[in-house]
């Protein structure tokens, strides 16, 4: 019999971005993190569309944007925006990524490929000024989508909520002709402390696709909320990975 | 104690042509079938835009249809919606008169402001003030009622001197109620003496500090309408087999899916921060109600749920006797996930071994008797 090498999972070599990664592993404590937060309606069909099966779309649908801006992370400071989509897992209440855009190149892969999320590189700006908070959202050559908060009043911070985020992860396939293999959904479920929050009228224009997709195939067709708020928060291990 | 049902129509996908006929037409049957059998209270929703999990949007006009089917059932908003974006409060009081009328004084006007964004939102209603808005329709519609002629210079809502009618055949007016979710809600309910209507399907033992908050305050309450309404009543699922197991495989499919559906609804305070919902109100509780799993399926069988063998079912009624509970209302189906004839079966199975355990004239002398003074009115033939 040939000998038979003793690998296991636990010992993958160092060069797995599994076991050595480019970035810090998670969790990654966001301290004093500034976010700004806009729910709007949109419509079912664009939205189911961009939907695992095993998720369903609330009524009436609506999508989530939310902007932040950590000024203290493991790999220093950054900005993420992202669109969510707000559905059910069962009986649950989710934000389903399907765009991100975050100003870090290291904050983008790190995002990517620990938690899924759909990163791609660009500016993320987010302001806060007297009469309100602005932020926009540019990839490498256009603008995405632009937010404000305007007449911002205090909120308690029980009152403002931030749903789990789920992120649909994949591995690119190498066999010509077959399809990239789908892994799993991973959930975000941070810890969030609201340290201080303000809501205030919204407002949403998303801007031209780029290509397959774009912040603008969930249309704006009403805004619910808008809120800001000075949060500690993280980016923790994953807290449930179901299959897709 | 006495018992009611508790009517959503939810109407499951996939829908075809007739679904909707089909849920209404079950429904007045079972009403029907209730008001034969002894049931006392028969209460219909008003909600909007709610697909699948309610398509109730004209209670008055089921109840109307109930009414002309049965004799003795009272037929009960639970709620009608009292804020002016959805209804002006002069249209409320008009119709439950009407209906009062058309009933023989069998009316319960259940009131109510809504959870979900899902409606507020559709009659672009500020949560804000939603509770501002019910506080001054409720105190307003009692006037309308017992007054001769109404006028109104409100936050909300105005209107010159007018007569509202018809006026109501129970006299001073029937009695009032308020949908009940949260401990503040309770409470209110106490205050303005109106029945607290409990719609969180929690477990007995959840609901019993808002049953002593309610009967401590509403000692001392100012009421809104002409007498206190000093009721209270709980909401759960109901399903009775003979056997529990059996009851079980039913049951625990009712209220799993009714939550499921309601899951997907969109609570205010899962979108929109207010300080004026602070508890996630309805569909949380719901939700929690069935997170636990059964084999099967279905959600768990909680603490207080009418779900069982006849014995089973009175155990878990007891336990709501036993705080306080006056009335306790249930949902019976939901989407037709029970068959009709199951579902007669089990409100018949109730009527015969689970109601003689209760005296259901114990309450009697308590039930807004004012309410009840029928006796110059004609009653329906």
């Amino acid at each position: 019999m040939p000998d038979y090498g003793r690998l296991t999972q636990q010992r993958l070599p160092h060069t797995q971005p599994a076991v050595d990664p480019l970035y810090p592993a998670p969790p990654w404590a966001l301290p004093g993190a500034r976010v700004l937060k806009l729910i709007y309606e949109t419509d079912a069909e664009p939205l189911l569309t961009w939907l695992p099966p095993k998720l369903s779309r609330s009524s009436p649908p609506y999508a989530v944007v939310v902007v932040a801006h950590y000024h203290k992370s493991p790999i220093g400071p950054f900005s993420l925006a992202t669109q969510g989509i707000g559905c059910r897992a069962g009986f649950f209440i989710r934000a389903l990524s399907v765009q991100a855009i975050t100003d870090s190149p290291v904050a983008m892969a790190a995002l990517r490929e620990t938690w899924g999320y759909p990163c791609k590189l660009g500016e993320v700006m987010l302001e806060q000024g007297d009469d309100g908070v602005s932020a926009s959202i540019r990839s490498s050559d256009r603008p995405l989508a632009s937010l404000s908060l305007q007449e911002p009043e205090p909120i308690d911070g029980e009152s403002v909520r931030f749903d789990p985020v789920l992120n649909i992860r994949s591995v690119p396939s190498l066999d010509e002709g077959k399809a990239h293999e789908l892994l799993h959904m991973v959930q975000i479920d941070p810890e969030i402390t609201i340290k201080e929050s303000v809501r205030g009228r919204g407002d949403a224009e998303l801007l031209a696709s780029d290509g397959k997709s774009g912040w603008n195939a969930l249309p704006v067709r009403g805004i619910v909320s808008a809120v800001y708020a000075l949060i500690d928060t993280e980016l923790p291990l994953a807290r449930f990975v179901v299959p897709y | 104690m006495k018992f009611g049902i508790f009517h959503e129509l939810s109407v499951g996908k996939p829908w075809h042509p007739l679904s909707e006929h089909e849920v209404y037409h079950n429904a007045l049957e079972q009403v029907e079938v209730a008001d034969e059998l002894g049931f006392d209270q028969s209460w219909a929703v008003e909600h909007h835009f709610l697909e699948e999990y309610s398509h109730c949007s004209a209670p008055e006009v089921f109840l109307a249809a109930a009414a002309a089917r049965t004799k003795r059932i009272h037929l009960c908003h639970g709620v009608m919606m009292v804020l002016p974006p959805f209804n002006h409060p002069a249209r409320c009081a008009e119709r439950a008169a009407a209906l009062d009328i058309v009933s023989g004084g069998r009316l319960e006007f259940g009131t109510g402001r809504s959870a979900t964004w899902t409606e507020l939102g559709g009659f672009r209603c500020d949560p804000d003030v939603s509770k501002e808005m019910w506080d001054e329709a409720v105190h307003a519609i009692p006037k309308m009622w017992t007054q001769e002629t109404f006028s109104w210079d409100g936050k909300y809502f105005s209107m010159p001197e007018r007569p509202i009618l018809p006026k109501p055949v129970q006299k001073p007016h029937p009695p009032i109620w308020v949908a009940v979710s949260s401990p503040e809600t309770a409470i209110q309910a106490a205050e303005r003496g109106i029945g607290c209507l409990g719609v969180s399907i929690g477990t007995p033992e959840e609901y019993q500090k808002r049953v002593q908050d309610y009967r401590r305050i509403v000692r001392s309450a100012e009421p809104v309408g002409d007498f206190v309404n000093e009721q209270v009543n709980g909401v759960t699922f109901m399903y009775v087999d003979e056997t529990d197991e059996e009851a079980k495989t039913w049951g625990t499919k009712l209220a799993y899916t009714f939550s499921y559906l309601a899951a997907h609804l969109v609570g205010i305070s899962s979108v929109y921060p207010t300080a004026a919902y602070k508890t996630p109100g309805l569909l949380f509780a719901i939700r929690r109600s069935t997170e636990e799993k059964a084999p099967g399926g279905g959600g768990a069988v909680r603490d207080g749920m009418a779900i069982g063998s006849p014995d089973t079912v009175i155990k878990q009624l007891k336990l709501w006797e036993e705080i306080g509970v006056d009335r306790m209302v249930f949902i019976i189906n939901t989407a037709e996930v029970i068959p009709q004839e199951r579902v007669l079966k089990s409100l018949r199975l109730f009527a015969e071994q689970v109601l003689p355990a209760f005296d259901v004239d114990a309450q009697a002398s308590r039930e807004a008797p004012k309410a009840r003074d029928l006796s110059e009115a004609p009653m329906p033939v």
